[in-house]
């Protein structure tokens, strides 16, 4: 047994951890215990080697086509999901549950079901949690018309579900030009009509410029009136619809201003 | 009657969507659809909510009354002929145009619309239809849209409706005949049934055309429902239950809703409810609605004659089983998944992650409890590897009395022995409950 321990350190997207799973392979091969990390450890320890591994997106291709061709979809996405949550240990858990499903020449297509296994349980339970949000946001997303009939909304999601979003959206408004910023990243996902939409890295929303995004209109006044008017007052519950719409939701969305 | 011809489309949505909030069904589920690049929208198949009413109900479809002039005159509703409310219509465009505008805000999944009979019902169906045409051919919108059936509509105007709509409805509005002569006079079980039965086999030719022709347009591809005023009448749970049961086998209905009463109209022959709608007893009927849909139970294994409603203490499931004492214990580790179905706690999902989980080992408590079993509820039923959580008994009035003891997670329940065998208040509870209903 090899105490000695690698950490790597990986970017913080689909693409980094995928990336940190490549190379975490050829060290667990070697019997070295493997972490992926996606900052520096606050403490050292002995015994360790921390390396820091750049996003690859070939490598990452590479580990996510064999996922999906040896394990099928649903562990796929599973896994997509993990590791866009922002739980800090999802690069490990996701590497441990690989390992489990594809070392020694297995290839264990069923391996999510293995619940009382806590790695595969805490990867299950991210996943959830991710589609989850997802799922919540599909909803909760926000547009409002700003000038030159763009549609711009702003969201503070958990995990990084932002180009999730963007698959959805794209199928939905296909010929509408919107975008929709997450403002604890500062990433914003941009679509012109028609084409592929892309992701901006460091985007600060300039508030006081000509496209003002905080524009009132008409319709923002209709749906805020349809949204009270549907309500049964004799069936008045707010905390069930706080069970059902948290108020982190509600800050960026308009029925709720 | 006041017909107001000037009103703005604020003051219209604010009255048409008033109108038609008792309609239950917001559920956007059913289709998988994706966008074909060309206009706007898509759909998926589990539905998505958009937002959540003040009453805690979804909103996912922008819900509103094409028309709040009615001929018809039902005793329960609103906007009865009898009623001086203000009156108004929409017109095809409008309601086209505000679907889409809050479509591309994402504030909505797409359309439910429904209708007051204006002049006849062929003519109301008409209008909605010219609305529903409107978005599909000119907007190309491809969201989802529930349309209702207007009863004694034509089946020409029906079958046009379906191609157009995702789902479609006639409401039974009370489940029995009698009820429905009562409190509404100009509709009929025949008016009701027919367009249903007609959804229903039109939807079955249909499935064969698209067998054969992958492109053929679909017919009310995310089925059709239904829906119940729960209290207005005096039936009980068992027969409702029995009348959801046969309109799901019968009809092929997708869902029956149950919507409990709220009193608008002040009439002699309505209930006057004090204590506002019945909101638990609506509650105990969805919970039974998903046992006979999902959980395979019948209606006359959770009610009887004898037996007709439910208990307003203990959920369906747990009622059923502290009755049926004689399925009890079930082994985790070998229960088939409809066994597992059965025993209160384990849901469908808890029961096929059961099923997954126990091939890589045997399961004891902590990992029932990691998969998501409410143990609270699970622990009198199931043995894992033939040992029971706690000592418990398999005694109807010791399982009832611990379950309902408010400490909220599971806990070591009462010692056997400590029992002692004082009849239950339970049901004297429940007397008090009914009576005061």
């Amino acid at each position: 047994m090899d105490f000695d321990k690698r950490i790597l350190v990986c970017e913080d997207s689909l693409e980094g951890i995928f990336t940190g799973v490549y190379d975490g392979w050829k060290w667990k091969l070697r019997g070295k215990q493997v972490e992926i990390s996606v900052r520096e450890p606050e403490y050292p320890d002995f015994f360790t080697t921390i390396m820091t591994v750049p996003a690859d997106t070939e490598k990452a291709g590479k580990v996510l086509r064999t996922i999906s061709s040896r394990l099928g979809h649903a562990v796929y996405e599973a896994l997509c999901y993990a590791a866009v949550s922002c739980c800090p240990d999802k690069g490990t858990l996701v590497f441990r549950v690989l390992w489990m499903a594809l070392s020694g020449r297995k290839c264990d297509r069923r391996i999510l079901e293995n619940l009382a296994d806590p790695d595969v349980n805490m990867v299950a339970k991210l996943r959830i949690k991710v589609w989850h949000e997802l799922h919540r946001f599909y909803g909760f997303v926000r547009f409002r018309e700003i000038s030159g009939s763009v549609l711009f909304s702003e969201i503070a999601p958990e995990n990084d579900i932002l180009e999730m979003l963007g698959t959805h959206f794209t199928d939905r408004f296909p010929n509408e030009n919107w975008m929709i910023y997450d403002s604890g990243r500062k990433k914003v996902l941009l679509h012109p009509r028609g084409q592929a939409p892309y992701i901006q890295k460091n985007a600060v929303i300039d508030r006081n410029a000509g496209n003002e995004p905080v524009q009132k209109e008409e319709y923002e006044e209709l749906w805020k009136r349809f949204c009270y008017s549907v309500t049964i007052q004799e069936r008045k519950n707010p905390h069930l619809q706080q069970q059902f719409l948290p108020l982190k939701f509600r800050s960026n969305m308009t029925e709720f201003e | 009657m006041v017909i107001q011809e000037s009103l703005s489309i604020m003051e219209k949505l604010e009255i048409l969507s008033d109108a038609a909030k008792y309609d239950v069904a917001c559920t956007s589920s059913g289709v998988d659809r994706k966008g074909d690049g060309k206009g706007i929208g898509n759909s998926i198949h589990a539905g998505i909510c958009h937002s959540f009413a003040g009453d805690g109900r979804c909103i996912s479809l922008l819900k509103v009354l094409y028309t709040n002039e009615c001929v018809f005159d039902c005793k329960y509703c609103v906007n009865r002929a009898s009623n001086d409310v203000v009156r108004t219509s929409f017109t095809p465009e409008e309601i086209s145009r505000l679907t889409i505008e809050f479509y591309r805000r994402n504030y909505i999944e797409g359309l439910f619309l429904s209708s007051g009979v204006k002049g006849s019902p062929d003519e109301t169906m008409e209008e909605m239809i010219r609305a529903v045409e409107l978005l599909r051919e000119q907007y190309h919108f491809q969201g989802y849209i529930h349309m209702k059936a207007i009863p004694g509509a034509s089946p020409e105007l029906i079958e046009r409706a379906g191609f157009l709509a995702d789902r479609m409805s006639v409401n039974l509005e009370l489940p029995t005949a009698e009820g429905l002569k009562r409190l509404a006079p100009n509709k009929s079980r025949r008016t009701i049934l027919k367009p249903m039965k007609q959804i229903q086999v039109r939807q079955i030719e249909n499935r064969q055309e698209l067998a054969l022709y992958r492109h053929a347009p679909s017919f009310v591809p995310a089925g059709q429902s239904t829906q119940m005023i729960i209290g207005a009448t005096g039936e009980s749970d068992y027969q409702i239950v029995s009348v959801a049961e046969s309109l799901y086998k019968q009809f092929s209905l997708k869902r029956v809703f149950y919507s409990a009463f709220v009193a608008v109209n002040h009439d002699s022959e309505l209930p006057m409810l004090p204590q506002g709608p019945p909101l638990l007893r609506e509650h105990r009927l969805y919970q039974a609605d998903w046992l006979l849909r999902f959980y395979g139970f019948q209606a006359d294994e959770l009610l009887s004659e004898k037996h007709p409603n439910f208990n307003l203490l203990l959920d369906p499931k747990c009622d059923w089983a502290v009755s049926h004492l004689e399925f009890f214990p079930v082994e985790i580790n070998s229960a088939d998944y409809r066994t597992l179905l059965r025993v209160p706690g384990i849901g469908e999902k808890s029961a096929s992650r059961i099923i997954g989980a126990r091939r890589y080992h045997s399961l004891d408590f902590p990992d029932l409890r990691k998969i998501g079993v409410v143990l609270k509820r699970a622990l009198y039923f199931i043995t894992c590897s033939g040992h029971m959580m706690y000592p418990t008994k398999l005694d109807e009035d010791y399982i009832i009395r611990n379950m309902l003891d408010p400490r909220e997670k599971e806990h070591l329940p009462v010692h056997p022995s400590e029992i002692t065998y004082r009849q239950l208040t339970l049901f004297d509870d429940m007397d008090a409950i009914q009576a005061g209903s």
